[in-house]
């Protein structure tokens, strides 16, 4: 088992090694050079300080020896200096990043609650007007933007009824108990994760219909029948527990998608998270910063991909004996 | 030919969603058609009095935006963005897809290790994160988008064509090319992906309405090509006003949304019609 764990984490090394080339490959790519930008940004115009710089940033010397340095110094996380911020770009993306990963989570969670309960009711009423209405609700969704959705949601629910908060993270200006802090968080959460959730309920309703009923024609849950296993239980331990599987495999597949999505979500919901740094850099040309996303958004995903591979693990053990 | 078209059409049109997403579709492309007919003067220009609501005005049924633009013409105009930024961006995806994944399959050894190892590079980084990246550093021009949106999807497209591939690669009729000495990029691309195309193409077909909910992310952050109306942009530009008028935001939304489904479910009637085989999984 241990292996199994050590090689999938070995396999991440070279992806993010092609990251950075590609990451380096989009600086030389850019129209002037990232020196430019960064110069211009900082308004430096002295010319010995400019001479400086380009030796710091090692602009003065052939591409290889730039690019074994830009390799050499992301693999020691330094990413760069984020004058914006006024702090190295590793701190300010950690620092941010556990709002993106609440989210991301939050989002993950509805989306399985809600495509998992739809996808199970539409395959056991399979050809009424329930199937078709959760088709009919996964076609829509599927088709929704989810910023679109979010800022309807905040029309309906935070504009009109006041029910939830516009956007942000906490409310300011009020110093709560450790409990009323998650509390507060959580109501400021509903409307983005269910905003990001609702796309890939949809993805995972109809994936989990069509599994369900293939599962259910197997032998194994005739046997179950037979046993005398209620018609629920059947369901619920037996099919859906197999059919889950393609599932698994859908969200891992997912991840990378999801975490783009939440740069669209905390755009609207001016949530802090990563997304929003993202959106920050983008627009003042911090690309120090917009690379370290990309870098770190990519190593995030790698690492959730192998973890959904171990899960997968742990849920078919007739993997493990291949 | 003829006899094989109408029993493709006859298969596709057993799928009655399917023809009602054809008939949205074929609305949107007439709309991205007859807009500059419809709307002769340049959408973006101010024509009345800002924030008028939707079926207030009967010059401007779909009501005018915060600056007085009539967000009808936007729309209309908006439609012949989303659907060549849509295309061109699914044709891209299909054309690095289909190289990728043919010479993959096709060659085999240390070259199918490499690009498939590629192909999960880009399924591993977060794709719209990439787009913005790209757009960013390159700058913000339509062309710019479509590349970038073509870049992050053709992922799913390369596997297909890779899977096709390896099951027609070592068929009787390939090797009676290969004996009578035909080329490599023949045999490839003439002989192998003509069999392997149907699949493919039901998944190019499902890119496009991908690759149009990535332009409109892109558009509604503000990254878009500021001189071109789109939905997306659309959508960015009236956020700010959702507690006075948020039908600024729910028209094209309501649009980008038809688009999709239209989209999709022309995609699920193409699979219905082109792969009759799986049809009843």
């Amino acid at each position: 088992m241990r292996r199994i764990i050590i090689r999938r984490l070995v396999q991440i090394i070279p992806l993010i090694f092609a990251v950075i080339v590609m990451n380096f490959v989009l600086i030389h790519l850019a129209p002037g050079s990232l020196f430019d930008v960064m110069t211009s940004e900082q308004q430096i115009t002295d010319p010995a300080m400019l001479d400086q710089l380009r030796h710091t940033y090692g602009v003065d010397q052939p591409v290889t020896v730039q690019l074994a340095k830009y390799i050499w110094s992301v693999m020691r996380l330094d990413l760069g200096y984020s004058y914006r911020q006024n702090a190295p770009v590793f701190d300010v993306i950690m620092q941010q990043l556990p709002a993106t990963l609440i989210l991301m989570l939050a989002a993950i969670g509805i989306a399985l609650l809600v495509g998992v309960t739809a996808g199970v009711m539409a395959s056991i009423k399979v050809n009424t007007i329930w199937d078709n209405l959760i088709s009919l609700g996964a076609v829509f969704f599927f088709a929704a933007p989810s910023f679109w959705l979010g800022i309807m949601m905040t029309v309906m629910f935070a504009v009109k009824l006041g029910w939830f908060p516009v956007g942000g993270m906490r409310t300011i200006g009020v110093d709560e108990s450790a409990i009323g802090a998650v509390l507060d968080v959580m109501h400021h959460l509903v409307l983005p994760a269910t905003a990001l959730g609702l796309f890939y309920a949809a993805t995972f309703a109809r994936v989990m219909r069509a599994s369900m009923l293939e599962v259910a024609r197997l032998d194994f849950v005739r046997t179950a029948r037979a046993k005398g296993l209620s018609g629920g239980r059947v369901v619920l331990a037996h099919v859906m527990r197999n059919a889950m599987l393609p599932i698994v495999t859908l969200l891992g597949l997912q991840l990378g998608t999801m975490l783009g999505g939440s740069v669209v979500i905390e755009a609207v919901f001016s949530w802090p998270g990563i997304g929003s740094l993202l959106f920050d850099s983008v627009m003042s040309r911090n690309f120090p910063m917009v690379l370290g996303v990309l870098i770190l958004g990519s190593l995030l995903v790698a690492v959730c991909n192998a973890t959904v591979d171990l899960l997968y693990l742990r849920l078919d053990p007739r993997i493990k004996a291949r | 030919m003829i006899a094989l078209f109408i029993d493709f059409a006859r298969r596709f049109a057993r799928n009655r969603a399917a023809l009602v997403g054809l008939f949205l579709v074929l609305v949107v492309i007439g709309v991205a058609i007859a807009a500059p007919w419809w709307f002769p003067r340049n959408p973006l220009r101010i024509v009345g009095r800002p924030e008028i609501w939707p079926f207030v005005s009967p010059r401007y049924p779909l009501g005018t935006d915060s600056l007085g633009r009539d967000i009808a013409a936007m729309t209309a105009y908006g439609a012949r963005t989303t659907l060549l930024i849509g295309l061109c961006a699914s044709l891209t995806a299909t054309i690095i897809g289909i190289t990728v994944g043919a010479t993959a399959a096709y060659v085999g050894g240390w070259v199918d290790e490499l690009l498939m190892r590629l192909t999960e590079l880009f399924q591993t980084i977060p794709n719209l994160i990439f787009v913005l990246t790209i757009v960013s550093i390159l700058g913000q021009k339509i062309e710019y988008v479509t590349i970038a949106v073509g870049v992050v999807t053709w992922t799913p497209i390369a596997r297909l064509t890779r899977a096709e591939f390896m099951s027609l690669r070592d068929r009787e009729f390939v090797q009676a090319c290969r004996a009578m000495g035909m080329g490599s990029l023949r045999i490839m691309f003439g002989e192998i992906l003509p069999n392997a195309l149907p699949p493919v193409i039901v998944l190019s077909s499902l890119v496009i309405a991908g690759a149009v909910l990535f332009e409109s992310a892109v558009a509604f952050l503000g990254l878009g090509d500021p001189n071109v109306t789109s939905w997306g942009q659309l959508i960015g530009d009236g956020r700010t006003l959702i507690r006075s008028s948020w039908y600024i935001c729910a028209v094209p939304g309501l649009a980008i949304m038809l688009t999709v489904l239209a989209l999709n479910l022309v995609g699920d009637g193409l699979n219905d019609a082109l792969n009759p085989k799986l049809r009843d999984r």
